[in-house]
């Protein structure tokens, strides 16, 4: 086995190692590709949350739960240590050229927002995007508001996003018409006042067509805003709650101000970014277990053809190996052997299977349909999630090593010579 | 000890070795042999084919273990060694020498004859001149680097003789070591033979078919089925 000559003995088992490196290559590619796009993906996933300009959010169960979301943002905006709540209303709406009835209808993803409030929960990759302040108006909101009557003067002022603005010829001073449907005639007329860019994200093209606008005029336009006279719609789907510095970084001071928001608003879901940035932590930890279990059957198949190969090495040194014991080299000589080619095919095998799954997902990242591509132009290459890799297979082989190593021992010397 | 006899230096006592024990096929290659052997000896094993004398050589040269009975050597009952200990004597104390040479394919002369050197550490300087040496004392100077298939059979039986002198032991164990040789080599090869054991004062122990080679041993032992019928000559 090993020792000088141990590379001239390759010669005959060429085609065995390379059919044993593989299948460990294959085996080892699938989790590369899996945890290093899951991890990428998770990982852009927790910085957004770690980026982002709010700490914690309100949320109530299906489509545009919160009500009295003017009011309610007010009274979160009170509580110590509270710098800014921002109520975001998101519809889907329809937006038609103002200028040509005849031109197509474009569906676009509506915010509705308060100007002021917006701002200072954008984080600072996405405070870059957009304009400071918002060219929305009234930056409160509380002008066309009125209390709840919104009977107080719209702007009708409109920020689209530059896809959209590109794809359809919008400029700023121009106007649009926005419609809570495909009947052009239920819409109104917006002025652009300006754009915003949108950040990279894994949604795909149809998420970055939208539209920024106060959020009562969205509220009217769409029907979720003022309701009957004994009650307050006012609809939002989130308010985003931003805390002042020295909370933000201390957990214990983050739950607390997420107990008092919560105790204000007890039937709607509280949740702090940092417990959303914990949970995706540990999910991204579950999902890598399950990618490595998942994966341990395909390095289960290739470690028992590892283990095949080095028996039918041994099967066929069999007379060399009981040359070597007969001539007095010890058994620990023999097993050295045999663990060390198990351990290079193994190395071997894995760096192959890194090299490929690198290949695979940087091909993805190039030539993949969007989403795929997006996911994998994510893909983060961690040495030391590689590296252990690498050793656990290595490791590995040491028990298909071992398997032949027993079986190299077990040769009867006198059998193996006669 | 005091009557000036040498103390022998393996000893075999009432040893049997039986293969298939308690089965249908069970064959009693060696039966209840006593046998002594004193350093320096050359001793024949003469008999028919299967009257057990590889077997005594491999009981002797520790390859195998008596099924009932004693191997002793230097007194040492072998039964109680390890295994990594009777592998550090057959290391240390016995060259073997194959009918069909055993060379290993992958390594050169040279590197064959340095295959017993390897696992006590020798300094690669001193094995390659050792190994170099030894090769060029079978007459196989200048062919240190042929491969075992550009070797005649011969040459290969000489490669066999080096590598079994490698770490200078104390006994020579040659099983059918010109059975696969012609006329000529064979005698090249049981002089080679003679002169080694007397230039180191070895243990010869020899097992073969051959009158020719038979002759040149001063202790003959014939053996018929497992059991040694005759024993003359020197002790």
């Amino acid at each position: 086995m090993r020792g000088f000559g141990w590379g001239r003995s390759l010669r005959h088992v060429r085609l065995q190692w390379v059919l044993a490196v593989s299948a460990i290559a294959a085996a080892v590619a699938l989790p590369v590709v899996l945890i290093s796009v899951g991890g990428g993906v998770s990982a852009h996933e927790l910085a957004d949350l770690q980026n982002a300009g709010y700490q914690i959010v309100v949320s109530a169960g299906g489509s545009h739960g919160i009500s009295g979301a003017h009011a309610l943002a007010q009274r979160i905006a009170r509580i110590g240590s509270v710098t800014v709540a921002s109520p975001i209303l998101s519809v889907a709406i329809d937006a038609f050229n103002s200028t040509s009835p005849t031109a197509p209808v474009s569906p676009v993803l509506a915010e509705g927002v308060v100007p002021g409030q917006f701002t200072p929960t954008l984080g600072p990759t996405e405070s870059g995007l957009f304009p400071s302040p918002l060219p929305l108006g009234d930056p409160t909101d509380l002008v066309h508001y009125d209390n709840g009557t919104y009977r107080g003067p719209a702007t009708y002022d409109v920020l689209v996003s530059t896809p959209l603005a590109a794809a359809k010829g919008i400029r700023v001073g121009q106007q649009i018409v926005l419609s809570p449907s495909t009947n052009r005639s239920l819409g109104v007329a917006y002025n652009v006042t300006g754009s915003f860019g949108v950040p990279p994200s894994i949604l795909g093209p149809t998420g970055a067509f939208a539209v920024l606008l106060p959020l009562s005029d969205l509220q009217v336009m769409t029907g979720y805003g003022p309701a009957n006279a004994s009650s307050v719609f006012d609809a939002a789907d989130t308010i985003e709650v931003a805390v002042a510095g020295p909370v933000s970084d201390n957990p214990s001071a983050l739950t607390h101000v997420r107990d008092e928001i919560q105790s204000l608003v007890p039937l709607y879901g509280v949740t702090s970014l940092l417990q959303e940035a914990q949970q995706l932590e540990s999910a991204s930890a579950v999902l890598t277990g399950f990618y490595l279990a998942l994966s341990s059957v395909g390095l289960s198949v290739g470690l028992i053809f590892l283990a095949l190969v080095l028996l039918r090495r041994v099967e066929t040194d069999r007379r060399s190996i009981a040359v070597r014991r007969a001539l007095g080299l010890p058994a620990r000589t023999i097993a050295a052997g045999i663990l060390t080619e198990g351990a290079v095919i193994a190395a071997l095998g894995a760096l192959v299977g890194t090299l490929a799954g690198y290949v695979v997902v940087e091909s993805l990242a190039r030539w993949a349909t969007s989403t795929v591509q997006e996911a994998a132009s994510l893909a983060v290459w961690e040495p030391f999630t590689l590296g252990a890799i690498v050793a656990g297979v290595v490791g590995l082989s040491a028990l298909a090593g071992g398997v032949a190593t027993r079986a190299a021992l077990r040769v009867e010397i006198t059998e193996a010579l006669r | 000890m005091n009557d000036g006899v040498r103390p022998p230096l393996i000893e075999l006592s009432r040893a049997s070795r039986t293969y298939g024990a308690r089965t249908a096929d069970e064959v009693r290659a060696l039966r209840d042999v006593d046998l002594a052997i004193q350093p320096g000896e050359f001793l024949s094993v003469e008999g028919p084919s299967g009257c057990g004398k590889t077997t005594l050589l491999n009981l002797l040269g520790l390859l195998d273990s008596p099924t009932s009975g004693e191997v002793r050597w230097d007194h040492r009952p072998v039964g109680s060694l390890s295994d990594r200990d009777r592998s550090r004597l057959r290391l240390t104390g016995v060259g073997f020498i194959f009918q069909r040479f055993y060379l290993l394919p992958t390594l050169t002369a040279r590197e064959n004859v340095e295959l017993p050197m390897r696992p006590l550490r020798v300094p690669r300087t001193e094995r390659l001149r050792r190994a170099s040496g030894l090769l060029a004392e079978v007459g196989l100077e200048g062919r240190e680097r042929a491969f075992p298939h550009q070797l005649s059979g011969g040459e290969e039986q000489r490669v066999a003789v080096a590598r079994a002198l490698a770490n200078r032991p104390g006994v020579l164990l040659a099983d059918e070591p010109t059975g696969e040789l012609d006329t000529g080599n064979t005698r090249a090869i049981l002089d080679l033979l003679v002169r080694v054991r007397a230039d180191r004062d070895a243990t010869l122990i020899l097992v073969t078919h051959n009158p020719e080679v038979s002759n040149r041993a001063r202790r003959h032992l014939t053996m018929r089925d497992g059991a040694v019928v005759r024993d003359v000559g020197e002790t």
